[in-house]
């Protein structure tokens, strides 16, 4: 099973907009996890992910995206909480190994279950990136900052899977054998067909001109109302959350002892993203004419 | 005068650290719009040639190069692959390594942006040629959406965006089933005559783009060994022996007719002006529609059950895919030891999952196996069982033996050819034990028909030891070849099941150039099948010869 979402050409406002408002609005969302390590802030992100997705039809992928973000969580809040130990309300007190005493504390647990929540909310973010933007689109976007970076990029993101069923298929070659030949001698087999492949790769980009390759023309696209509405949710997420951060809302404490604000300034760190996604599916214009990317 | 689109004279050329030449003095001229086959064994050089006609050879691949080639104009010795994409576009064997970017839009517009194009050109260069090749409604499909056909029609499309003078394809069906493989080789000829586009095409199997072609270039040992029409080449791959000659030459060559015809229907004028045509199916035998009788399917089914022992039994197989399609439904396959089973169908029927729920890879969602001891199985890359340096230490001395690679004990299995590599790879899966069952998928693509030959000795030998042997194929000549059996699968469900002669004889696409020559009721698969029935019908005309046949016995019947 795929965890990580695959771009499938869709008819939601998220794919109909051009790769950049749809990647901004995805970057602005990841913002909000980076600046805000607020409960309430990053469930408000990671409802809002969730609402975005089910509306643009990759509910599925998200909830795929999930069961990989969960096991994340997870184990963060384990992790830090053995290893942290920062905090005043003592959970469990364990012993001592190599000097170092294992005590679980309530502030630990809560640091590590807010680490988790980022992380997941991160996970979730680009799930909806992975999902609504066309890579090849996003390869446009900077072709002409720099061709063969945005190339080596695509090529990159195109052979991972390619390598994956290779690697695969290797795998499967060594169980029909009658005696396993041992996980090193497969993976060093795999990294051989790899440096194949890519020669293969890199011959048929020769033929086809790539080394000669310009600097391609500039395309001047017109602006749908899909981009306005998705790059304006953007923009709204990102100026709204800095604007909050620089009002002080969304601050918390983890040690020594946990303490989170819970005001107005908070509220709307919740709603903006909740608001902002929905932005592109609100109206008749959502609804009507939309089309392919 | 106008100048040929390639030029060689006295071309050579060796690659780096190797001492014999892959390409030996080569002279040649192709014009503009002609379609040209490239014909010869595994290692002749038509690749490397290829290779060059593109320009990586050298600049690619490195190595010393001498003598002239020019295409377009270019020599490839002065200029590289990037400067000569510009006259000619390139096809390699397998598609899934020369798609580069995520969905087929932006594929096809690579090389278009490559040259700098604005975008409206791009878009229209785009638009055109996926019209052309019939892929417009895959435009806005993700590369790894694609079967194996629609990938090699987008690498197409994706080499002739920018209307190449040139294209060259080296093996571009070896990846696909017949119908795709057809359909290809027809989009080819399109493209030729409404465009004007040069082709040179690589292939094994001849009989399938003889008929399109203008032009054979024969290569062996580096050097062009025979430049002629398609049926000038016939006949002179018919005294050089049988690697290069087709079935239905080897069928006419057989019969003492001459000159072969290069394509089926060809072949069926030539045999009615001999006053030897095909007949219509008689009842109870296979129908044009590839079914065969109530009665034969029952007594074929019957004559399995009776068998004492299965070497594997297959009941009621289900394999349904978690979120996704049911891959085989319900399948019953028995088979006897010492059988030899060809499985055929097209891509996605269900062929590949079928062998590797019987080799265990994958757990069948319904249905029981039973066999009657180890299963082995050979999977379509030989590549992916060679992981050692030496050859020696992929398999003892006496597998090497049996894979006829004695004396290449040090050799880099990746330095072998494809058949070598298949040969080897099938004695790893073997680890010289005796097997109940040994499954083989997709063992013929890319090879020529001396490694076909050899596959099909070895077949015999663990047939005779008391294996069945069951394999994948899409290669309806070699299971004609060596199966004592046919089972055709649909989309996961077998839907015919028998003697070859029942199953492929009187089938479309699943049917072998000799059935289709000499028709269903023949029930002639191979040449020499198909010679023993025109000696016989010859026989029966010239007794009619001397007493007229009646009216309804035309046209004449050609069963024995």
């Amino acid at each position: 099973m795929k965890l990580v979402p695959v771009y499938r050409i869709g008819s939601s406002p998220l794919h109909a907009a051009g790769a950049g408002p749809t990647a901004a609005l995805c970057a602005a969302l990841a913002l909000v996890c980076v600046l805000f390590e607020h409960p309430l802030v990053l469930a408000g992100v990671i409802a809002a992910v969730i609402g975005a997705g089910r509306a643009a039809g990759v509910g599925a992928q998200i909830a795929r995206s999930l069961r990989l973000a969960i096991p994340l969580a997870v184990l963060m809040v384990a992790v830090n909480a053995l290893v942290s130990g920062a905090g005043e309300t003592l959970l469990v007190r364990g012993s001592s190994v190599l000097g170092h005493r294992f005590d679980i504390t309530l502030e630990a647990v809560a640091a590590g279950g807010l680490a988790g929540l980022r992380i997941a909310a991160l996970v979730l973010a680009f799930g909806l990136f992975s999902a609504c933007v066309d890579p090849d689109a996003l390869l446009g976007l900077f072709r002409r900052l720099s061709y063969r970076s945005a190339l080596t990029a695509t090529l990159a993101t195109r052979l991972v899977p390619v390598i994956a069923r290779d690697a695969s298929r290797m795998s499967d070659a060594a169980r029909c054998r009658p005696e396993s030949p041992g996980r090193a001698a497969v993976a060093r087999a795999a990294l051989a067909g790899t440096l194949d492949r890519a020669v293969d790769v890199a011959a048929a980009l020769e033929v086809r001109g790539y080394s000669a390759a310009r600097r391609p023309a500039r395309e001047r696209r017109s602006w749908s109302r899909h981009d306005r509405s998705v790059a304006t949710a953007a923009a709204v997420t990102a100026i709204g959350s800095i604007g909050l951060l620089v009002a002080g809302a969304g601050a918390i404490e983890t040690a020594p002892v946990l303490v989170m604000a819970l005001g107005p300034g908070e509220l709307a760190l919740t709603a903006l993203p909740l608001l902002a996604v929905a932005l592109p599916f609100a109206g008749r214009g959502a609804r009507l004419g939309v089309t392919h990317a | 005068m106008r100048e040929p689109l390639v030029r060689a004279r006295g071309f050579s050329y060796a690659y780096p650290e190797r001492d014999r030449r892959a390409l030996d003095d080569v002279a040649l001229e192709l014009e503009a719009g002609s379609f040209t086959v490239l014909a010869g064994t595994s290692g002749s050089g038509k690749s490397t040639l290829l290779r060059a006609l593109c320009g990586l050879v050298p600049h690619f691949h490195g190595g010393e190069a001498a003598g002239e080639l020019c295409v377009a104009g270019l020599d490839v010795r002065e200029h590289g692959p990037a400067e000569l994409a510009a006259a000619c576009g390139t096809v390699f064997q397998d598609p899934e390594s020369q798609v580069v970017m995520g969905g087929v839009r932006a594929e096809l517009a690579l090389a278009v942006e490559h040259r700098g194009e604005p975008p409206a050109a791009v878009a229209r260069a785009v638009e055109e040629v996926a019209l052309a090749l019939g892929v417009a409604h895959l435009l806005d499909r993700r590369n790894d959406t694609l079967s194996g056909g629609e990938l090699q029609r987008v690498a197409i499309a994706a080499a002739l965006v920018h209307r190449p003078a040139l294209l060259l394809l080296d093996e571009p069906t070896s990846q696909l089933d017949p119908v795709a493989g057809d359909e290809l080789i027809w989009l080819l000829r399109r493209l030729n005559e409404e465009w004007g586009t040069a082709v040179v095409i690589a292939e094994h199997r001849l009989e399938r783009c003889l008929p399109a072609a203008d032009r054979v270039l024969a290569i062996a040992g580096g050097r062009v060994a025979c430049d002629a029409a398609p049926s000038d080449f016939l006949k002179w791959a018919a005294a050089e022996g049988d690697r290069l000659t087709t079935p239905l030459a080897r069928l006419f060559s057989g019969a003492g007719l001459e000159p072969p015809p290069v394509a089926v229907k060809e072949g069926r004028e030539r045999l009615r002006g001999a006053g030897l045509a095909a007949a219509a199916a008689p009842a109870g035998r296979a129908g044009p529609d590839g079914h065969h009788s109530l009665g034969a399917r029952i007594g074929a089914r019957l004559g399995r059950r009776s068998a004492a022992a299965a070497a594997i039994d297959v009941r009621g197989l289900w394999h349904e895919i978690e979120d996704g399609p049911v891959v085989l439904r319900g399948i019953d396959l028995r088979v006897a030891p010492s059988e030899r089973v060809a499985l055929m169908g097209r891509n996605g029927a269900g062929k590949s999952t079928l062998l590797r729920l019987l080799k265990g890879l994958e757990a069948p969602t319904r249905g029981r196996i039973e066999g009657a001891g180890a299963v082995a199985l050979l999977l379509q890359n030989p590549g992916d069982y060679l992981i050692h340096e030496h050859a020696i230490e992929e398999a003892g001395s006496d597998a090497l033996s049996a894979a006829g690679l004695a004396g290449r004990e040090d050799a880099n299995p990746r330095d072998l050819s494809g058949g070598e590599r298949q040969r080897l790879a099938l004695e790893v899966a073997l680890a010289g034990q005796l097997r109940a069952v040994v499954c083989l998928d997709e063992p013929t693509r890319g090879m020529d028909a001396a490694s076909k030959r050899a596959l099909h000795r070895r077949i015999d030998v663990l047939a005779g030891g008391g294996a069945a042997v069951i394999v994948a194929t899409h290669d309806t000549e070699f299971a004609a070849d060596f199966a004592d059996r046919v089972v055709l699968m649909g989309p996961g469900a077998v839907i015919a099941d028998g003697a070859p002669a029942d199953v492929l004889a009187g089938g479309w696409h699943f049917s072998t150039d000799v059935a289709r020559v000499l028709g269903p009721a023949a029930r002639a698969l191979t040449p020499a099948q198909g010679v023993a029935a025109l000696l016989g019908a010859g026989t029966d005309t010239q007794q009619t010869q001397t007493a007229p046949p009646p009216a309804a016995q035309t046209p004449r019947e050609l069963v024995r």
